[in-house]
């Protein structure tokens, strides 16, 4: 295998590698503003300058000339290169910022130029705290400025789209935001306008720069001069918490952070994860997040009359006690985890009521081959795989019509909305409904009402339209929970270091919810059914052992990045 | 540049500016479409021939608002944006209209000692415009240009983008611009230098007939 020394450690490494890829993969911190692992090189930040040099050949023998210590004499390049342009290559010997006194020397007085016109309004800038020009600087950088003139001004506050604001004095012209248009998107709607130090990013004139992806350009902007007109100025990135999850708004399950302020979600960021989404995520996957703050409900009630918890679960159980189980229908959800809609299918096998139907919400034209999808639910193929079927719309509505069905359980899911039935069809049917939001429109005809806890409140699973099973971990705390006993649960600063007497400890946030994990036991206990899980980890262990088409879905299999489901049993 | 420098700050752009060329003119002809095919077929992909075709398209329309430039990068076929970037990167692409003829005056470092803003402050006077502006007649836009290459010649000035008029003094200001305002185009003068003065006659260039010998650059009124 080929050989290269990096600052005097010699490594091995496979195929073709950039220089700066494999220092960075090999814990070797080169700092970097213009190379994205994803795209093109143009080395036009020179940030990542490195002395790179090979053995000396003799030309007559062929062989290393050797010093006096018989090691092989090193003939460096003459000036520094850049190494995220540069193929590594057998033999080579590179010398970084840990061993080379000139490259430190590059490093410092390339970041004073960068500064030199760089505003420096970290205080109210929204990438300070996670910018890799203010991170590089307090690193490798000068202590101070010797430009003594006035910087340039350049445009700001540019809506460069609907979800992008461009600030021109911060751009340090690295071109990734350009070079993903290019490359990635292929919307080729940004380009780097004028020349010297006028020049900025822009679209060029009578063009939006509206394309679905367009918000990627925030993350990948090593500075704030791109950032979001959705979450800007709203949150310091310390204030928030950040959790590993995946996103629910489509079938893809593209892997995400959720940045959570006061418990509520701020902003939504991807996660990379080279088999599902790579570094990238869609606009709708980041900007569908109101409905896990706002209109939540307040606690379960009973025909709109709010009861306790126990009270609510005694009257489900009453609803489910005297009924035939061929005439309640239980619906599942595709909004809801595979575990929810397993103890949801155990419960209607408990009644005596059929498998659980699922509504799917299918919009076709929306997805494009990317990461979006026709289907708007993040877990279809869990539910499909659970042998739960997608609802005949006509047949379900004739059923209610025709007096076929008494008891109506629906989880996570709104039938109404759908146009299902009306709430006056649903006057002689009971209602349970699990709900999310207070604007279902199914909660008027509902008699008894449980809020559940959303996909960021939960833990759990869901399964992406490619059969890959992927963990929900719970960004947001719900009331009666310490938020750090929930041990998957992103800390920020302040679950570290604070304490409830703090002045800025709020919990006026926390939603009165609960996960149907904790719900559907306290039912079925109330009707004498046995379901004794420790949590959604024992109910995953269990059904990735009983159930062929969610076999090896363990919670320590699927990890980080998930888990793909054989194709057994999957007939969608 | 020298307001910039004073005071550097860069204008918000327009980013819907109303089309300036009506839409029944915004074509190429067939001849012209069969050139910028030509170019495109000397390069490896076609990005390669924005540059010509940018060119033809400024000589054609005079200047290059975002309409002509769409036009371009849809014949060459590369994206609007790539483009744009490249018309915005060049001053010899006139983004606005501009005078019949654009006198960019060097008044970088050679021609500056030399007098370079001497001329340029001559010609504003003379024309009763400032730098960046074009005379109501429409005839001139006079512009302050960084180094034209020529300082052996300084102060000197370029005819747009094209002939350069070397030795500039002011009698030979005043000359340029009644030849200019006639319709008349200085022919290109090749410059001797005093190396080749006792060979080839003082001149290299056997294709051309206007000659000037190398002299003596002035020095500017404002250096002592």
């Amino acid at each position: 295998m080929p050989n290269i020394t990096v600052d005097n450690e010699t490594l091995e490494f496979d195929g073709t590698q950039r220089l700066l890829q494999l220092c960075l993969e090999t814990d070797v911190d080169l700092p970097h503003f213009c190379y994205h692992p994803a795209m093109s090189a143009p080395a036009n930040c020179r940030q990542c300058l490195i002395e790179v040099g090979m053995p000396q050949i003799n030309r007559e023998t062929g062989k290393p000339n050797l010093d006096e210590n018989g090691q092989p004499i090193i003939q460096f390049m003459p000036k520094l290169q850049t190494s995220c342009s540069m193929d590594a290559v057998d033999g080579m010997v590179i010398r970084t910022h840990k061993s080379s006194e000139l490259v430190k020397r590059a490093q410092k007085d390339n970041l004073e130029f960068l500064l030199i016109n760089h505003p420096l309004d970290c205080p109210i800038c929204d990438q300070a705290g996670h910018c890799p020009l203010q991170n590089q600087t307090y690193k490798h950088g000068p202590e101070g400025s010797r430009f003594e003139f006035r910087k340039v001004g350049k445009p700001k506050q540019i809506d460069l789209g609907p979800n992008v604001v461009l600030d021109g004095e911060r751009c340090i012209n690295c071109t990734r935001c350009v070079r993903f248009t290019e490359e990635i998107s292929k919307s080729n709607q940004l380009t780097i306008v004028e020349r010297g130090v006028r020049n900025y990013p822009m679209t060029p004139p009578g063009v939006e720069f509206d394309e679905p992806y367009s918000m990627n350009v925030i993350d990948i902007c090593p500075v704030g001069a791109l950032t979001s007109k959705d979450s800007r100025f709203r949150a310091r990135t310390w204030e928030m918490s950040k959790t590993a999850s995946i996103s629910t708004v489509n079938a893809r399950g593209s892997n995400c952070y959720y940045w959570v302020k006061d418990n509520k979600i701020v902003e939504i960021t991807p996660r990379t994860n080279m088999d599902v989404n790579e570094y990238w995520l869609a606009d709708e996957d980041r900007l569908d997040y109101h409905k896990f703050n706002d209109n939540r409900p307040s606690g379960p009630t009973i025909s709109g009359a709010e009861v306790t918890w126990e009270a609510a679960y005694k009257a489900v159980s009453d609803c489910l006690k005297g009924a035939d189980g061929s005439r309640v229908q239980f619906v599942g959800s595709a909004y809801a985890t595979v575990e929810d809609n397993y103890l949801l299918s155990k419960l209607a096998a408990a009644v005596g009521a059929a498998t659980p139907i699922y509504l799917a919400h299918t919009e076709a034209g929306h997805g494009d081959s990317w990461l979006r999808t026709d289907d708007r639910t993040p877990n279809a193929q869990g539910c499909e795989r659970l042998g739960f079927r997608a609802a005949n719309a006509a047949d379900l509505k004739s059923r209610i019509l025709d007096g076929g069905i008494d008891v109506l359980y629906v989880m996570e899911e709104d039938p109404v909305a759908l146009g299902l039935c009306s709430v006056a069809d649903l006057s002689k049917v009971k209602v349970v409904l699990h709900f999310y939001n207070t604007t279902n429109q199914t909660l008027p005809a509902a008699d008894v009402a449980i809020p559940a806890a959303t996909a960021v409140e939960t833990v759990g699973t869901l399964v992406n339209d490619q059969g890959l099973a992927q963990r929900l971990r719970p960004a947001k705390s719900i009331a009666g929970v310490n938020r750090t006993l929930s041990m998957e649960i992103g800390k920020c600063r302040a679950d570290r270091h604070g304490t409830p007497f703090d002045k800025w400890y709020d919990e006026s946030n926390l939603i009165n919810c609960q996960p149907g994990w904790i719900s559907l036991p306290k039912i079925a206990a109330e009707l004498n059914v046995a379901m004794n899980y420790k949590g959604p980890r024992n109910i995953m262990a269990e059904l990735s052992s009983a159930n062929d088409a969610f076999a090896g879905a363990t919670y320590e299999a699927m990890g980080e990045f998930g888990v793909r489901l054989s194709e057994i049993g999957v007939t969608a | 540049m020298g307001d910039f420098i004073k005071h550097p700050f860069v204008d918000a752009p327009d980013r819907n500016p109303a089309p300036l060329i009506p839409g029944d003119q915004l074509v190429f002809t067939s001849e012209e479409k069969k050139q910028i095919q030509t170019w495109i077929s000397r390069y490896p992909t076609a990005d390669g021939a924005i540059m010509r075709a940018l060119w033809l398209a400024q000589e054609k329309f005079s200047f290059l608002p975002p309409e002509v430039i769409k036009l371009v990068a849809e014949e060459v076929g590369i994206p609007y944006a790539n483009a744009y970037g490249v018309a915005t990167f060049y001053t010899q692409y006139f983004k606005e209209k501009k005078g019949k003829h654009v006198l960019d005056v060097c008044t970088c470092f050679s021609c500056q000692l030399c007098g370079g803003y001497d001329m340029l402050h001559y010609i504003e006077e003379k024309l009763g415009v400032h730098k960046g502006e074009t005379t109501k007649d429409g005839l001139f836009t006079v512009q302050e240009a960084e180094c034209l290459g020529a300082c052996g010649t300084a102060p000197m000035l370029q005819i747009t983008n094209g002939t350069f008029v070397h030795n500039l003094n002011k009698d030979k200001v005043d000359a340029l611009l009644d030849a200019l305002r006639e319709g008349k185009m200085p022919a290109f003068t090749s410059v001797t230098l005093p190396q080749d003065e006792d060979e080839m006659g003082g001149n290299r260039r056997t294709d051309v007939n206007s000659v000037e010998s190398y002299i003596v650059p002035p020095v500017s009124e404002t250096v002592s």
